[in-house]
């Protein structure tokens, strides 16, 4: 795998450097980081679970949000496409304000200074919502799950604590290989 | 049956121990073979039980792409040292992780395959998907080696063996104590009864032990001992009875026999001195008669003459009668010396004697020989004479006289007979013939005073032998008579 991913990595720089030799717009394309990312996020909804209530019906699609800037672009939506946990479809939903959040069980906040970014995780704690960044701050300001790199991979920091007083369960398999960061508070 | 013989301790034992026997090995036999055609179904649920574990495990590890974690879930089949192999595929069918740590790829198949396990060459192996909720994150192969399976199946075998075995010896141990309680009362019954046959004593009991069929014997047994030794003793006090009984018996008989014999020492006495008190007076009428016949002889008238012959004679023939009485009562009382004889110089020195008398007369006289004789020589000449003498007598009107002497051993005694061609007697008046004072012939035919065979038979009796005869009238007769040999 370790080979297969050094593989993906070199081929996807390959395929950059030919598209953007070839003049393509750079902009479009997803960088392989948040590729991973967004797979993850996808995999989260396993792996999670919320309290009652969180779904009206049977068949109410686990929604997940993007907060602020998008850095998935559409792969994300292929990821989730044609998925479903426990029956539920998935649906990829973006905000560009915290206003603008209705529904919503996990959340990527992409916000930039930790001064905000404890604001925005404030505001969102008694709503039992997953929230997932890469800030390096992230954890520190009230979010449940960071994503960091670690010999070029993608590797995970989570805060059980905050995750529990909003409601949420995270599967025992996620935790055991994740950091687990419980912030003083 | 093989069992027979055996004693009934042995007996009891081999039927426990048979029928425990057989329930275990029943028991076993059941086990293994079950465990046999049940061991690869177990495998394969053994196996998919461990697969789905690690499936189960092995989402987080997949879904997060972490080979770390996903190699530390494999190493946990360390624990199952049958699963040889095992190896995670990701998503798009990539090798994730192996199991054991660093093994060639080479071994794993290409590509994932159908859910499910098949056995192939000694090996259990399949493939298990790995799902989260509904989402399909990757495939886990594992594979497992029989060889361990059947390891264990024979272990089985093994302990199956010895468990058996083991519970044969205690079933050994266990009726080798239970045996003694049914057969201890049975063998002590058996010894009792040994003991009563060979002792013949019937006062001994047998001990019950238990209220059971064996104890109702041991009653039965105990009871009938008690009626024998009850018919035994009323046997034996019949058997004193009659034993008492005879005893008096004999005693009485005894008494009785003295009895008679003082009567009959009485009464020969008594004869005795009959005839001796009677002698005296005799000689005297004999003497004076004759004194009288000398004196008066030539004065008297011939009628007186023949008259007084005729008391003569008379008186002489009374003294005749008188001396063969006595020597007839002095045989009781005489003590007989026994000795060796020769019959053969007896009679002839008898014969010699004898044929003085004898003037004119035509005698044919054959001796044969004679053996010897073991008895009283007086008593004995006694017999030859009075038999030969009457053999003479009762020839005296034949014109020729045939007189025979013979004798021979028979058996246990010697046999001697007289026989003569003289008048004989009519076998008729036989009984009469050796009583005392009878007589076949009239005293006018032929002298004689019937003492005379009596006289014999009394001698042979006190000898311990017999005289016996044979005879037709004017055909001869012929006396034989027996003494035992020495």
């Amino acid at each position: 795998m370790k080979h297969g991913l050094m593989f993906r990595i070199i081929w996807t720089c390959w395929i950059l450097t030919a598209m953007q030799a070839l003049g393509f717009h750079a902009a479009a394309q997803v960088p392989d980081e948040y590729k991973v990312k967004a797979v993850f996020l996808f995999h989260f909804a396993q792996f999670v679970e919320w309290p009652d209530g969180s779904f009206s019906t049977e068949d109410d699609p686990v929604v997940i949000g993007v907060l602020g800037e998008d850095p998935f672009g559409q792969y994300l939506d292929e990821v989730v496409s044609g998925e479903s946990i426990k029956g539920h479809p998935l649906q990829v939903k973006r905000f560009k304000r915290l206003e603008d959040i209705d529904t919503c069980h996990i959340l990527f906040v992409h916000a930039e200074g930790i001064g905000h970014l404890r604001a925005v995780l404030k505001e969102l704690e008694p709503r039992a919502m997953l929230t997932v960044g890469d800030n390096p701050a992230f954890i520190r300001a009230g979010g449940m799950i960071r994503f960091f790199s670690e010999d070029s991979r993608i590797r995970l920091q989570i805060n059980p604590e905050a995750a529990r007083s909003s409601g949420l369960m995270i599967s025992s398999k996620l935790l055991r290989l994740a950091d687990i960061s419980i912030p003083k508070s | 049956m093989w069992l027979a013989p055996l004693p009934i301790k042995w007996k009891l034992m081999a039927v426990m121990l048979l029928t425990s026997g057989v329930v275990v090995l029943l028991t076993l036999a059941a086990f293994l073979t079950y465990e046999f055609f049940t061991h690869r179904k177990t495998a394969v649920s053994e196996l998919s039980s461990i697969g789905s574990i690690v499936a189960t495990n092995s989402t987080a590890a997949l879904a997060f792409d972490s080979p770390q974690e996903a190699e530390e879930i494999l190493s946990a089949l360390r624990a199952e040292s049958q699963i040889v192999l095992a190896a995670l595929y990701d998503r798009e069918g990539n090798v994730f992780s192996v199991y054991p740590e660093g093994a060639s790829h080479d071994e794993l198949p290409p590509v994932p395959g159908e859910e499910g396990y098949i056995l192939r060459a000694g090996y259990l192996e399949g493939f298990q998907p790995v799902v989260e909720g509904d989402v399909h994150l990757g495939t886990l192969f594992i594979r497992s080696n029989m060889a361990k399976a059947k390891e264990r199946f024979q272990l089985y075998f093994v302990l199956s063996a010895v468990m058996a075995v083991g519970a044969l010896i205690l079933a050994f141990i266990v009726s080798s104590n239970l045996q003694k309680r049914i057969s201890r009362p049975i063998l002590s019954l058996a010894r009792t009864a040994a003991e009563v046959s060979a002792s013949r004593d019937y006062s001994l009991r047998a001990v019950k032990e238990n209220n059971d069929e064996i104890g109702s014997l041991t009653d039965a047994f105990n009871a009938m001992l008690a009626e024998m030794e009850a018919n035994i003793a009323k046997h034996k006090q019949a058997e004193e009875e009659v034993r008492s009984f005879n005893q008096k018996l004999e005693g009485m008989v005894a008494e009785r026999t003295r009895e008679l014999e003082a009567a009959n020492r009485e009464l020969e006495s008594f004869s005795y001195s009959v005839s001796h008190d009677l002698r005296a007076p005799l000689r005297s009428i004999h003497g004076y008669m004759n004194i009288f016949a000398e004196e008066y002889g030539g004065k008297l008238d011939d009628e007186a003459t023949r008259l007084i012959t005729i008391i003569q004679h008379n008186a002489r023939r009374m003294g005749q009668l008188i001396d063969d009485l006595l020597s007839f009562s002095r045989l009781g009382r005489k003590e007989l010396m026994k000795g060796t004889i020769s019959m053969e110089d007896m009679v002839d020195s008898i014969w010699e004697e004898l044929l003085k008398e004898q003037d004119g007369r035509d005698i044919d006289f054959t001796r044969a020989s004679l053996p010897p004789a073991f008895a009283d020589s007086v008593t004995m000449r006694h017999v030859w004479t009075n038999l030969l003498s009457n053999a003479l007598k009762y020839t005296g009107r034949k014109t020729k006289a045939i007189i025979e002497v013979g004798g021979h051993e028979e058996g246990e005694r010697v046999l001697y007979f007289v026989r003569d061609n003289g008048s004989g007697f009519d076998m008729r008046y036989y009984q009469k013939l050796f009583g005392v004072f009878q007589r076949l012939h009239s005293q006018e035919e032929f002298e004689g005073t019937g003492v005379g065979l009596a006289i014999c038979q009394r001698i042979l009796h006190r000898h311990g032998g017999t005289i016996w005869a044979d005879a037709r009238p004017d055909a001869g007769a012929t006396f034989y008579f027996a003494l035992p040999r020495p």
